[in-house]
């Protein structure tokens, strides 16, 4: 039999509960952090194998086996978890020249990738090639926001965003390319429209923030990471003149990062920038904590913990 | 008053407090963790069966022993060794296969795909690794004063690998050019010998556009590999040295 006093606790709860409604799972929000884990690779040029083992600097480094491996065992023991690529998937080995694309490309699909971007050698066979190693063998979109490939055999094969829902967060991830011009040979460029790409940027992620409600912004950039001395868009320049994205990932200056960069955006928000060099010598691997903040808007700042580098 | 009570109101009022549903999440802390792969680690299985037709066969064309290096070449700037091997491979060649002189051959600095040629055996998949383009190795015919401002463009990129030429770096441009052991004369036509990929505006040298491309459909790659058979049919292994070709100037 209920006690009076319990009865009353019991319907207090009740009511809570009641008025609370949907926003019991908002309250969860600022009571227990989300975590996200985010991995990623740039640059790996087709290097599927590790380096042989012939006494260079990187012989037995990378390999997409062993990153398989590594990216599973993390998937076991983290709940939410995107993998993302940033260019230059193809070119610099032997696979390449001979399969033009296809193992890699199979390899990402096999691996579990989450979307990549293009890089300007992801080109050097051809956009046809792409477009149809895309199509056969990747269960991944690649994201570009500032190429315009109307009337290329790129068509409809990109899309500029993508949003990925992990528990309570959605994360608006988007590609933007690097320019074409006395890159990418003509020929393969074709009639692609290289689009300025920090106002692209910049468009799409608003949207993902104004219109899409994205907790997360998440640019998958082959720009490269900073030109010294230069106005060349980089990453640099694409986190200090944005305004909503809080995550770059980078390739194309096959820079090794000992740890991601944080730059203030034009509010005085952080952005993280990280590049993990090139050919999967490193898979990179950033662990987000979100939690719910009320009425001030408070400057978006993070403190980075480094864990030393080491093997799976 | 009871404290489960207490903070189920507790909770209640802080919901109500003006909190809506569209507060977005944000990230406050961040740990990195770069993992180093290698083939000391355990491998997926199902990837390596995956894998194993591919690099069967990439392996039985690509694994052949084409030459020996004895040193370990390197990818430096201003100049350094790999570069150096691949200019005197595309100078020499280019004379062979197009039977005329050349003055002068170079490559670009991010034209080389390697940044190291160890020492030991080097097998055919490193010279694709090396020179993975389809580049074709052709010929310019260029005055004096264009291609200084190709060697400018060069020296603004920090050197490129030069053949057949000596020249500093001095804010950032190209000065005490000598071509065959005579300052560059704006004047003279001099023939180059470069890849289509440079000759089209690669690298933003647009000045070299213009000019039209003597092209036989020979590969720099074929050039270095043809280069490779030359050194040992005269007995000689693969070998460069740094030699003060492009400087910076003090």
């Amino acid at each position: 039999m209920l006690s009076r006093k319990k009865f009353i606790r019991q319907a207090a709860l009740s009511a809570g509960a009641l008025m609370a409604g949907p926003s019991i799972m908002e309250a969860a929000g600022y009571l227990t952090p989300l975590k996200l884990t985010i991995l990623h690779t740039n640059d790996t040029h087709s290097r599927l194998e590790p380096f042989p083992m012939d006494g260079g600097r990187n012989q037995g480094l990378g390999g997409v086996a062993g990153r398989a491996r590594l990216i599973n065992q993390i998937r076991k023991e983290e709940e939410h978890v995107l993998l993302f690529d940033a260019g230059d998937i193809f070119q610099g080995t032997p696979y390449f020249n001979i399969y033009k694309g296809e193992p890699e490309i199979k390899a990402m699909t096999s691996l579990g990738y989450d979307a990549c971007t293009i890089g300007n050698h992801d080109f050097d066979a051809g956009m046809e090639n792409l477009a149809m190693q895309l199509t056969s063998h990747a269960n991944f979109p690649m994201l570009v926001c500032n190429y315009d490939f109307a009337g290329t055999p790129m068509e409809y094969k990109t899309q500029p965003y993508k949003i990925f829902k992990k528990g309570q967060l959605k994360i608006g991830v988007f590609g933007a390319g690097i320019e074409g011009k006395g890159l990418i040979p003509d020929n393969l460029f074709g009639a692609t429209k290289y689009l300025d790409p920090v106002q692209k940027a910049n468009e799409v992620a608003y949207e993902l923030k104004k219109f899409k409600y994205c907790d997360m912004i998440i640019c998958l950039s082959h720009l490269g990471n900073q030109y010294k001395g230069s106005d060349k868009v980089s990453d640099e320049v694409l986190a200090k003149q944005s305004e909503h994205i809080d995550l770059i990932i980078g390739g194309h200056t096959h820079t090794f990062l000992d740890a991601p960069v944080i730059y203030k955006n034009k509010k005085g928000n952080d952005v993280v920038v990280n590049q993990v060099g090139f050919a999967g010598i490193i898979l990179g691997r950033l662990d987000f904590e979100f939690s719910k903040f009320s009425g001030q808007k408070l400057a978006k700042s993070h403190t980075i913990s480094v864990s030393q580098k080491s093997g799976g | 008053m009871n404290t489960r009570l207490f903070s189920s109101a507790a909770l209640i009022l802080f919901l109500l407090a003006g909190i809506s549903c569209k507060t977005p999440y944000q990230s406050q802390s961040l740990q990195y963790k770069g993992y180093r792969i290698s083939n000391t680690q355990q491998q997926d299985s199902a990837v390596l069966v995956f894998l194993k037709p591919y690099s069967d066969s990439v392996n039985s064309s690509m694994n052949a022993v084409v030459g020996i290096t004895e040193t370990s070449l390197e990818k430096k700037q201003p100049e350094a060794t790999l570069g150096n091997f691949m200019v005197d491979a595309f100078l020499i060649m280019s004379r062979e296969k197009y039977n005329t002189e050349v003055d002068v051959a170079f490559v670009n600095f991010g034209g080389i795909r390697l940044t190291q040629l160890p020492a030991g055996s080097v097998t055919r998949g490193k010279i694709f690794e090396l020179m993975p383009f389809d580049n074709l190795l052709i010929l310019q015919k260029v005055k004096g004063s264009v291609l200084q401002q190709l060697l400018d463009l060069t020296a603004y990129g920090g050197g490129w690998p030069m053949a057949g030429l000596t020249m500093q770096i001095k804010d950032k441009k190209a000065v005490n050019v000598m071509i065959g052991g005579k300052p560059i004369d704006p004047d003279r036509v001099y023939t180059i010998a470069n890849s289509d990929f440079i000759a089209n505006g690669g690298d933003n040298a647009d000045m070299l556009r213009p000019i039209p491309q003597i092209t036989n459909g020979y590969l720099m790659r074929d050039a270095i590999f043809d280069y490779i058979s030359k050194l040992k049919s005269q007995g000689k292994n693969i070998t460069a040295t740094i030699e003060n070709r492009v400087t910076n100037a003090q």
